[in-house]
């Protein structure tokens, strides 16, 4: 599914984001990406949808080279993953159910598909209920949980997630997580980088652990532990 | 382009116009107003233009002869101007008739108080050149004045000469009035543009997150700036086309030639152009303003 070769970032500052990283994730595995701060997990997780391109190496996501891959085509690369992020990137302006439409919009699905495609990605999230209200009038649960029904609207390959529990409470971080074990139960492939411990000693799934841009630990089954 | 995305350009265009209520009117009356200025001075000076051409089509040789040209003489130089291909019509008026033509003329009755009267008669005979096309005036007057019999020639040229700079000078003026006032009427669209993908910054990045191409983010941009070059070209054309009769008049009572020039179906043309470069300016306005649209959405944290 994805094969991440011999990777290096170095920002034009000089700064070396990941040094040399291979890893393959294979479809429908669920991945914890660990590390500090710095580590390099977002520069990881922004390469896979290209919205950063590697110094050298390669990465192919679907069998196709994402690195060479001219820009005109990346955004066909992004209608087949699903991103999630800390903060919840919602337009306040817009309900619930736009937000997710949003995703619909700019394939050009017709409104009776999108109509259809929305009530699913709502009703698979909980959110149903609430599709006429706006991102504000919700707790931040719900409006993460808003944001993953955008995700998965196009049904995704892969779901890419940067610290989605970081702004929320324990319990409500428990729910979203639940959330991706069912959409990963599924088949979507699904690569969190996350600080939430006790989460990822929890579910005991594949933990990836960065630490100054190079993967130091990759186990199956794993734990937070990296030092 | 399927129907879903231009009525999802559609939508988002015109929400985004009544959203930004204050900067939408700026741009549309920037781009009306300089409209009008533009279709003003182009009125102008195809006005003046109409004029010099009217001047030219009825445009007429006077041709002095020698004092002491028989009648005789200047009839048989007629017949050799007759034949010219630059001549349409020729006329001989001899220095009777010239007189007679001068005296019943009750406002040069003042000439008899500086000694011209019908029995000593200073004037000289003349032909009269009717040219088949204005353009052969040179052609004409440069053969005609080699003529031995010719004395003199006369055809408004000190007039037509300051109408024709005045008229070379009004369009210099009105082209430069179009490109200046054109440029900053692209200039505000651009800024306006600009200021809105500033504005909505974050939605152009959720666009980009879940995939929309370039042109998707551009559309509905695209589709602003056109709605606004309309407004602001229907606005310029009720305005031009109201007012234009109402100057026009205005105008005639000060100098008689105005509003005799164009015709009604120049004046629409006009109006179709302006309309066009409203459009024009609208749409490329926002296409500069949006050429590095990527730039906005690389923000993702």
């Amino acid at each position: 599914m994805i094969e991440i070769q011999n990777v290096t970032k170095i920002f034009p500052n000089g700064v070396r984001a990941l040094n040399d990283i291979s890893v393959t994730i294979n479809k429908g595995d669920f991945v914890f990406l660990v590390g500090p701060s710095g580590a390099g997990k977002s520069t990881f997780l922004k390469m896979l949808f290209r919205e950063e391109i590697p110094t050298m190496g390669k990465i192919l996501v679907d069998g196709k080279d994402i690195v060479t891959m001219p820009g005109s085509r990346v955004p066909y690369l992004r209608r087949n993953l699903g991103i999630v992020l800390q903060d919840f990137q919602l337009l306040k302006n817009r309900t619930v159910a736009e937000n997710v439409a949003f995703g619909l919009r700019v394939v050009g699905v017709s409104d009776a598909v999108i109509n259809t495609r929305i009530q699913e990605a709502l009703e698979q999230v909980g959110l149903s209920h609430k599709r006429r209200m706006f991102p504000t009038e919700l707790s931040g649960g719900e409006q993460q949980r808003v944001c993953i029904a955008r995700a998965i609207v196009n049904n995704p390959l892969v779901l890419i997630t940067d610290e989605p529990t970081g702004n929320l409470d324990p319990m409500i971080s428990d729910e979203i997580i639940k959330l991706f074990l069912e959409i990963n139960m599924r088949g979507t492939t699904i690569i969190m980088a996350t600080h939430n411990e006790k989460i990822v000693n929890k579910l005991r799934r594949r933990v990836l652990a960065l630490m100054d841009g190079t993967i130091i630990k990759d186990e199956e089954c794993g734990t937070y532990a990296y030092e | 382009m399927s129907l879903a995305k231009l009525s999802f350009f559609l939508t988002e265009a015109l929400t985004n116009l009544r959203r930004s209520g204050i900067t939408t009117f700026i741009t549309v009356s920037t781009i009306a107003i300089s409209l009008v200025i533009m279709g003003a001075f182009l009125f102008t000076a195809m006005n003046l233009e109409a004029f010099l051409l009217q001047m030219q089509s009825e445009a007429m040789v006077t041709v002095y002869l020698k004092n002491d040209t028989l009648l005789a003489e200047a009839h048989t130089f007629n017949m050799r101007l007759a034949d010219m291909p630059e001549v349409a019509d020729s006329l001989v008026v001899s220095s009777e008739d010239a007189v007679r033509e001068l005296f019943s003329d009750p406002d040069d009755k003042r000439l008899l108080q500086i000694g011209v009267t019908p029995e000593d008669n200073p004037l000289p005979t003349t032909i009269r050149i009717k040219l088949k096309n204005p353009d052969l005036l040179k052609s004409i007057v440069d053969k005609v004045k080699l003529e031995p019999l010719v004395d003199n020639l006369s055809y408004g040229e000190d007039l037509f000469k300051q109408f024709e700079g005045m008229s070379g000078l009004l369009w210099y003026v009105s082209l430069s009035v179009v490109v200046l006032l054109g440029c900053s009427s692209m200039f505000i669209v651009f800024n306006t543009v600009r200021m809105t993908l500033f504005m909505r910054r974050e939605e152009i990045i959720i666009m980009k997150l879940v995939g929309a191409t370039d042109w998707f983010v551009r559309g509905p941009f695209i589709i602003e700036g056109l709605v606004q070059g309309l407004i602001g070209s229907v606005i310029a054309t009720i305005i031009l086309l109201s007012s234009y009769h109402l100057v026009v008049g205005k105008f005639a009572e000060l100098i008689p030639f105005f509003g005799i020039g164009i015709t009604f179906e120049q004046l629409f043309k006009l109006t179709a152009k302006l309309f066009m470069m409203g459009l024009i300016l609208g749409v490329v306005g926002s296409l500069l303003s949006l050429r590095d649209i990527r730039k906005f959405s690389r923000s993702v944290n």
